[in-house]
């Protein structure tokens, strides 16, 4: 025991280098195993044969080699290399600032929050929107609001009609105006044609609502369709892109607005405990991302299509599809389940990783694992029709159906 | 498929690529290390080595929304060290302050109560109001150094009188402004706490520097709290992260709320290897940071300048207008130095990348002002002290 220089009581250990050293040897960390090489080599080959989500798509050596090299400088002050891709983004995307997040959540639940001013207020969004299904209730946590979750007439994609029967306007106490209309692109893989985001912008502007966009995998949009990023984000006052997904980046997402918004998100930012310091080698890896994998999408997408079009001529039914980078496909419509399809993937001798209905493709995925998904979808297609399975007539009983099916997975805790 | 797309998509790819490294991006670096060796602005500046960085990319690919194994066992180790169940990573201090306390809170009305000068109730925008509806009661510490039994006791709310909100958590902070809570009295609020069934939340961003300084192990330290908070990002010197730690119980649902703050972050295990370095090589190196952090006092004090707050660790304090200057005319000065230096207000911060030099120089420009001013015909005034509270963290935008 004995008095620290302050002059209050702290118990200092009597043989201080002694407890030091000790403290010192507890804290030592080394996670990397004996064969984290070849871990990594074994990650990255089941990475490739894995349709569960683009998020996991992983950093290449070439991108860390080129993100070691961004800035020094601490993101909460100074950031050199986050700076730089903030404004690049901003312009590319015809926006005046940009705000780099941890993740795309985050930068979805600051845009809004950013927008909203004094409650009540509602939000308008597709009932499928990753902002009411994914986002744990955010904007209700958040930021107090309602949303209106609305499921689209066409079953693709919000119209003006649609989003015009549904926002709140006018005086009676009752409700709680709208303040902001959120529309997603792509959703679920599928591109929102642009001649209907353009009316519904139209709408909004003339009642004083603002435009957000979770365009979280925008990127594919640009890629399929050749319409640049500005024109995509025109009509809207505020855009959410990220970077960890198809872009194949290992963190971040990016929002986007005017001058005055990005400097109120900021403290937002702060706020939600996503100031985050030495960015400069995550902002590296996006640029890198950029350049290197933006112009991989287009064979993604051919890839995607490669499989729908497998499906089919196996006779499955495709509930959404590849429009980009995603199919969803119906394990019923072949006398299967998802779960079967997933146990039979993982007993291959190249095993393959799958989730539910959703089948995702990305710029890790080979074409050798999208024939190796087929041949195993025919074969039990096969099976199944010799034990006597008919595939049932759909008369379509105008009931909806989520075609997003999950199915719990787990990937082995070992790796 | 048409030219006019093969056109149009080769435009776009032309104006989304981004290159950020300059040709000078290297000796631009070697620069900022060499800058940030003299800067005594904050510990959060300090940057990651290229040695950090060549351990960090080597580390697992996994997405930590699902599984990322090198994240999953740096968590597991903070939490053995600790004496908890188990841990959760985040992108910041703040959010894993914020996530804490909002995990632990359960129905409101409640109140959160803490040091005046915390971190949680200063700088964290709001948050506790934001996140969690909660109110906070900001106790001034009698002693002016670390809360009291009797602070506590004088401040809990707890009864059944509908007009106050009861107090759910006691939030501590350790250190607070580089100063050490002696332990005997953390230990006696804690015991208090649990007798009323209210939660004890450790601010422990700098908790490294108790451990490094006394002596005093992790668990010993913690022990007293339900959750504890650690950074890997200020003096251990990693570019990104935190730590919360707690019960099995309260961090699996705290990862849930920390999804819903948007912290679920994917491929985290360079973030989780450049933080595993920091702890094997870096934490070894506070005790120097303190060394430092004392000269730098004992300086200071032989050029007569007054210490608000003494360097228990790796910060000080000291009072700009007791030799007659400012904290701009100082900060000012330090940048036009031959060599400049980076300076903030009243709080001046050592790290594991200050070098000697650097505190040389500092008080060898404290010792110019103050001779200057002296002879100018500055003289000291004398304090009686008026029992007026006086914020020791001057803040200067820089």
């Amino acid at each position: 025991m004995g008095y620290h220089d302050s002059g209050y009581l702290v118990p200092m250990s009597p043989n201080l280098e002694k407890t030091r050293a000790s403290i010192n040897q507890d804290l030592k960390f080394d996670p990397l195993s004996s064969t984290y090489e070849a871990d990594n080599d074994l990650k990255r080959a089941q990475i490739a044969r894995t349709f569960i989500s683009d998020t996991m798509t992983v950093p290449t050596t070439e991108m860390y080699a080129y993100g070691v090299h961004g800035t020094l400088g601490d993101a909460v002050y100074y950031e050199p290399s986050t700076i730089a891709l903030e404004a690049h983004v901003a312009k590319i995307t015809g926006k005046e600032d940009g705000l780099f997040m941890p993740t795309g959540t985050m930068s979805n639940q600051i845009g809004l929050r950013t927008h909203l001013t004094q409650p009540p207020y509602t939000i308008v969004c597709d009932h499928r929107a990753h902002i009411y299904t994914y986002e744990l209730s955010g904007v209700a946590f958040h930021s107090g609001a309602q949303l209106i979750p609305v499921p689209p007439q066409n079953g693709h994609h919000l119209t003006v009609d649609d989003v015009s029967r549904s926002v709140v306007q006018g005086s009676d106490v009752h409700f709680a105006p709208t303040q902001v209309i959120s529309l997603e692109n792509t959703l679920n893989g599928t591109i929102f044609p642009q001649y209907d985001i353009v009316p519904i912008s139209e709408f909004a502007r003339s009642l004083g609502i603002k435009m957000h966009l979770d365009g979280a995998r925008l990127w594919h949009v640009a890629a399929e369709t050749g319409m640049s990023l500005k024109e995509l984000c025109d009509p809207f006052d505020s855009v959410s892109l990220c970077f960890s997904k198809g872009l194949g980046a290992p963190v971040g997402s990016i929002l986007l607005g005017t001058k005055e918004y990005i400097t109120k998100a900021r403290r937002v930012r702060k706020l939600f405990g996503g100031g985050m310091r030495q960015t400069g080698i995550l902002a590296a890896s996006v640029a890198y991302a950029l350049t290197h994998h933006f112009p991989l999408l287009p064979r993604v997408h051919i890839l995607a299509r490669k499989l729908e079009k497998g499906l089919q001529d196996i006779g499955v039914t495709i509930l959404s599809g590849a429009e980009t980078c995603m199919v969803f496909y119906d394990a019923t419509s072949i006398g299967t389940t998802y779960d079967e399809i997933a146990e039979k993937g993982l007993q291959l001798p190249s095993p393959l990783f799958l989730g539910g209905s959703r089948l995702v493709v990305h710029i890790q995925t080979t074409e050798a694992v999208i024939d190796d998904f087929l041949e195993l979808v025919a074969g039990i297609a096969k099976e199944r029709k010799k034990a006597g399975f008919v595939k049932a007539e759909m008369n379509g009983v105008g009931q909806y159906r989520d075609v997003y099916v999950h199915r719990h997975w787990s990937i082995s805790k070992s790796k | 498929m048409s030219s006019e797309l093969e056109k149009s998509r080769a435009s776009i790819i032309k104006d989304v690529k981004l290159d950020l490294i300059s040709s000078t991006a290297e000796a631009d670096n070697e620069l900022k290390r060499a800058q940030l060796a003299r800067t005594f602005i904050s510990d959060t500046i300090t940057a990651p080595t290229k040695e950090m960085y060549a351990y960090g990319v080597l580390a697992t690919l996994g997405d930590d929304v699902y599984h990322e194994p090198s994240t999953h066992a740096l968590e597991a180790h903070v939490a053995k060290i600790t004496g908890k169940e188990a841990g959760l990573f985040v992108s910041s201090g703040t959010m894993s302050n914020q996530i804490g306390l909002r995990t632990q809170l359960m129905q409101p009305p409640y109140t959160i109560l803490c040091d005046h000068r915390a971190h949680i109730y200063k700088y964290e925008a709001g948050g506790a109001a934001f996140h969690s509806g909660a109110h906070v009661t900001a106790i001034v510490p009698q002693n002016g150094h670390h809360l009291t039994l009797d602070d506590i006791k004088g401040n809990v709310i707890y009864g059944p009188d509908v007009h106050f909100a009861p107090t759910e958590v006691i939030a501590l902070e350790n250190t607070l402004n580089g100063t050490i809570f002696p332990q005997e009295e953390i230990t006696a609020i804690s015991e208090f706490a649990r007798s009323k069934g209210i939660k004890m939340h450790l601010d422990g961003a700098r908790i490294w520097h108790v451990a490094a300084e006394t002596g005093t192990s992790l668990k010993v330290l913690c022990e007293p709290f339900d959750s504890v908070s650690l950074c890997f990002s200020k003096g251990l010197g990693a570019p990104v992260g935190s730590i919360l730690v707690g019960s099995q119980e309260f961090i699996t649902r705290a990862r849930r709320i920390r999804k819903l703050f948007g912290g679920g972050m994917r491929q985290t295990g360079l973030l989780a290897g450049c933080a595993a370095y920091a702890l094997s090589n870096n934490f070894p190196l506070l005790p120097r940071v303190h060394a430092l952090a004392r000269k730098l006092e004992q300086g200071l004090k032989d050029i007569g300048v007054t210490i608000l707050s003494p360097a228990e660790t790796c910060m000080i304090f000291y009072d700009a207008p007791s030799i007659g200057t400012t904290y701009d005319e100082i900060a000012e000065r330090a940048l036009k130095l031959p060599e400049p230096l980076f300076l903030g207000g009243s709080r001046v911060v050592t790290h594991i990348q200050t070098t000697e030099a650097a505190v040389d120089d500092f008080l060898k420009l404290i010792a110019d002002i103050a001779e200057e001013k002296k002879k100018a015909g500055f003289v000291k005034p004398q304090v009686n002290g008026d029992g007026k509270y006086h914020d020791v963290y001057v803040r200067r935008t820089h």
